[in-house]
């Protein structure tokens, strides 16, 4: 699939020029200042913070959004990185400060649903600790053998009894699918993390393991080229990358894991700025600047109300609790 | 010929008038980053991705590998200057280059760099033209085992860096291991050491550790030194290296054009690991090895040719497999899919106009850089006779700030404090930061491989003697480690 740039406005020597101002500005960030009430939201511009390092899908889909948001909103929307702990530095950061609607973040599903099956945190970020505005976006997984590996189908997989598979790190949906699906299979599997994607792909590439488990936007290319052959998908239904590689409920095992990201803020924030907040988000994610982005990585919507992404949160963790002792299946990563 | 014709047509590309100066931009921007300490690449490049958003993809891609590899160029100034390393990748330059500036061959030192650096970046864009889809395998052929193996072997070499008792070394070296032992557990994700923070939990920064140590803890020395006497005005000798000196830092720019280029397709290697080893090996093949870590110019050559090599291979897995090698790739990554460009396997065929503009840029790249640099020499020199008691203050300033743009942490400033005076100490009572810095970043690799490998070899030692190459490397472990022994042995029982 070529994927095209047209239609995008090139403004070549203003980027010089705004190339130039943004070294100097980046020394400051915008933050302080007084907080108005809720009718004059916004007043001043609103930092949007992204729990990971800059170049992942987060950070795409948060600048995508922050470009696309200054228009309704009527505020410059400024993105902040804070890596760190999946998600928590950021979290507890934004979510100690002031309810006003100035500071909010987009944060990934991992930290509520999968973090607490692992490592017992009495510290962790609570839901109540949260304003939620609105779901984002929704990644799906996929699960890739090497092209030269004998396994085609999951069926292969099943039948070979044992795995070594690669995960993109301790507490993420990458590990948590292939240790429900292999569990479900009841296979001998042993889970090998590394560090992201990137190392998950090189590895299972390499054939250094059997098979990993990784977002979709990371192995589509890698797919499409013959490198990597695609065994199943973790989403609900089918999927438009992949039309032909089924389910893993279709393949007769229910596992369902996705990633999502939520834009939340402290609690306690004013319903008045909630709102504002996220009818802006809804006209943002409607731009088709960000709809393009979402569809050239791959990336799923989730367009859902604040409530619903409380409720999601409770399910998913429920759900994943419940699978897991079913099974007895040990997370923490020691076998 | 249907090779060769989208390479040329790449040239085409690059000497398009705005891709020229966008070309010019990038690399005026790495050098101003590198020179700044703590301020690297990745994060310039970060701060600048909503901006590419608006200029045509091949111009952004340009100006944004510009920024790094003209990195590692600024990079040295500060590391010579006031062993300041501004980049990860310039960490060991600090060693010999500093000494060299306080005999006031700061200029050699500088012009030793930045010649080494266009060499090697050089010789790395042409490796990379004709060789890059057959190497790109490489970077896929090292898995845990290997980098377990890679990193015993380069541990074996830091233990042999400091210049004083080798006890003191290995001392070091093992901080250095349980200073990298800090923040979640890589595999199993509970947290070690960290004492209930989670400011910890990611562990910490080689950048906060590299400058926290050498920098500052340099900076809080001079201090102490300051008090006692007014201390000499360094003399600045010659602005550029003698011939004599070109013809000494031969070898070495040979090599660390080789070991860059091989070492920066492995991903997580990339330009640091290969400035290390590159200093390592300049010390292992050299005939006067008592000069080094007193000012020998191989010490900078080396590992500065190295890590311009390897910054311009560590593209080859990002635009032929699609995997980003470091973190800076990664970003790199980001602002390509900003574009509408997934890269993949399949980028040299979609997009050769891309792929071709981006490799062909890096030879003008290059050689701006070096036209650039050896003028600014003699400018930067200066900064050596600013006195002390305003350089200190200003370095630490700038120091601190930099550390902040890394994860944007209060935080990790206190840390880099903690460190500097750590090093003060270290300093003090003659110890030497480079064995730690380095075994820092080993162990955390060495650590993370091991583990993963024993997994794989379900807990079997043995199963890493079916890897080859990491057999090889554990072989010549083993031939480093009992060979020197033995052959004195023979010989003085042939005497």
């Amino acid at each position: 699939m070529m994927v095209g740039t047209t239609g995008r406005i090139r403004r070549r020597v203003g980027g010089v020029l705004l190339a130039a101002v943004a070294l100097t500005a980046s020394a400051c960030s915008v933050q302080g200042g007084s907080a108005g009430d809720g009718a004059a939201f916004p007043s001043k511009a609103v930092e949007f913070t992204v729990p990971t390092e800059p170049g992942g899908s987060t950070d795409l889909v948060t600048r995508a959004l922050a470009k696309s948001i200054e228009e309704p909103l009527g505020a410059q929307a400024v993105v902040v990185n804070k890596p760190g702990a999946n998600g928590k530095i950021a979290g507890k950061d934004v979510f100690n400060s002031k309810p006003d609607g100035y500071r909010i973040a987009v944060m990934p599903q991992s930290l509520f649903a999968i973090g607490p099956l692992m490592v017992e945190d009495p510290d962790a970020i609570k839901l109540e600790d949260m304003t939620f505005i609105k779901g984002l976006a929704v990644e799906d997984y996929v699960l890739v053998v090497p092209a030269s590996s004998k396994y085609k189908t999951l069926k292969d997989l099943v039948a070979a009894g044992d795995v070594k598979y690669g995960t993109t790190g301790a507490g993420t949906g990458s590990q948590l699918s292939q240790a429900l699906l292999f569990g479900s299979a009841k296979m001998d599997s042993t889970p090998v993390p590394f560090d992201g994607g990137g190392p998950t792909l090189t590895a299972v590439m390499g054939s250094k393991v059997d098979v990993a488990s990784v977002q979709i936007a990371e192995a589509a290319k890698q797919v499409e080229a013959g490198k990597l052959r695609a065994l199943v998908v973790f989403s609900g239904k089918r999927l438009e990358a992949f039309p032909d590689v089924p389910t893993a409920t279709e393949a007769g095992y229910g596992v369902v894991v996705d990633q999502r990201r939520f834009v939340a803020g402290p609690a306690g924030m004013p319903n008045d700025v909630r709102d504002k907040l996220a009818a802006s988000i809804d006209k943002a994610v409607a731009s088709s600047e960000y709809g393009d982005l979402l569809k050239n990585n791959y990336i799923g919507r989730w367009d859902v109300s604040g409530d619903e992404v409380a409720a999601q949160l409770t399910k998913s963790q429920e759900t994943f609790k419940a699978l897991i002792a079913k099974l007895g299946i040990d997370l923490t990563g020691q076998r | 010929m249907d090779f060769f014709s989208p390479v040329i047509a790449g040239f085409g590309v690059v000497f398009q008038p705005e891709n020229l100066i966008y070309c010019l931009l990038g690399v005026t921007l790495g050098m101003l980053v590198g020179v700044l300490p703590g301020l690297g690449p990745a994060a310039t490049i970060a701060v600048l991705l909503p901006i590419t958003y608006t200029i045509e993809p091949t111009a952004a891609i340009i100006m944004l590998a510009g920024i790094f590899y003209g990195a590692q160029y600024g990079g040295t100034i500060t590391s010579v200057l006031l062993r300041l390393p501004g980049e990860a990748s310039s960490v060991v330059t600090a060693i010999d280059g500093h000494e060299m500036a306080k005999q006031g061959r700061a200029g050699s030192a500088l012009g030793i760099a930045a010649i080494g650096s266009f060499i090697g970046g050089t010789v790395s864009i042409l490796a990379l033209t004709f060789v890059a889809p057959l190497v790109a395998g490489a970077a896929l052929d090292f898995g845990p085992a290997e980098y377990t193996a890679l990193a015993l072997l380069g541990i074996m070499m830091v233990a042999t860096l400091g210049t004083g008792a080798p006890v003191k070394s290995i001392l070091m070296a093992t901080l250095g291991l349980l200073l990298a032992t800090i923040g979640q557990d890589p595999l199993a994700g509970t947290s070690r050491l960290t004492f209930g923070s989670d400011q910890l939990l990611d562990g910490i920064d080689f950048v906060i550790v590299a400058m926290g140590l050498f920098g500052v803890g340099e900076i809080l020395y001079n201090l102490e030194s300051l008090r006692r006497k007014t201390p000499p005005p360094t003399p600045v000798g010659s602005v550029y290296p003698s011939r004599a000196e070109i013809k000494e830092s031969k070898g070495a720019i040979s090599r660390g054009s080789l070991l860059g280029f091989l070492l920066g397709i492995l991903p997580g290697g990339g330009a640091t690991m290969s400035s290390m080893v590159a200093y390592a090996v300049e010390r292992k093949v050299t005939k006067q090895p008592a000069k080094f870590g007193k000012g020998a110019i191989q010490g900078v050559a080396g590992p500065e040719t190295a890590n311009n090599a390897a910054a311009t291979s560590s593209f080859i897995p990002l635009l032929t497999l699609g995997i980003p090698a470091n973190a800076t790739m990664a970003v790199m990554f980001g602002a390509l899919l900003l574009q509408g460009i997934t890269p993949g396997p399949l980028l040299v065929q979609e997009k050769p106009d891309l792929f071709w503009g981006v490799i062909n840029s890096m030879y003008v790249g290059n050689l701006l850089l070096l036209v650039m640099s050896l003028p600014l020499i003699g400018l930067f020199v200066r900064i050596l006779k600013i006195r002390p008691a305003i350089l200190a203050p200003l370095t630490i300033l700038i120091t601190m700030i930099g550390v902040y743009t890394v994860r944007g942490n209060v935080f990790d400033m206190y840390l880099m404090i903690g460190l500097g005076v750590l090093g003060y100490l270290m300093k003090k009572v003659g110890f030497e930061p480079g064995p730690l810095v380095l075994a820092f970043v080993l162990g955390s690799i060495l650590e993370s491989s091991f583990r993963r490998s024993m997994r794989i070899f379900d807990g079997q030692l043995t199963g890493f003697l079916t890897q080859p190459i990491a057999a090889v490397l554990l072989g010549a472990l083993l031939l480093i480690l009992v060979g020197p022994p033995v052959i004195r042995a023979l010989r003085s029982r042939a005497t």
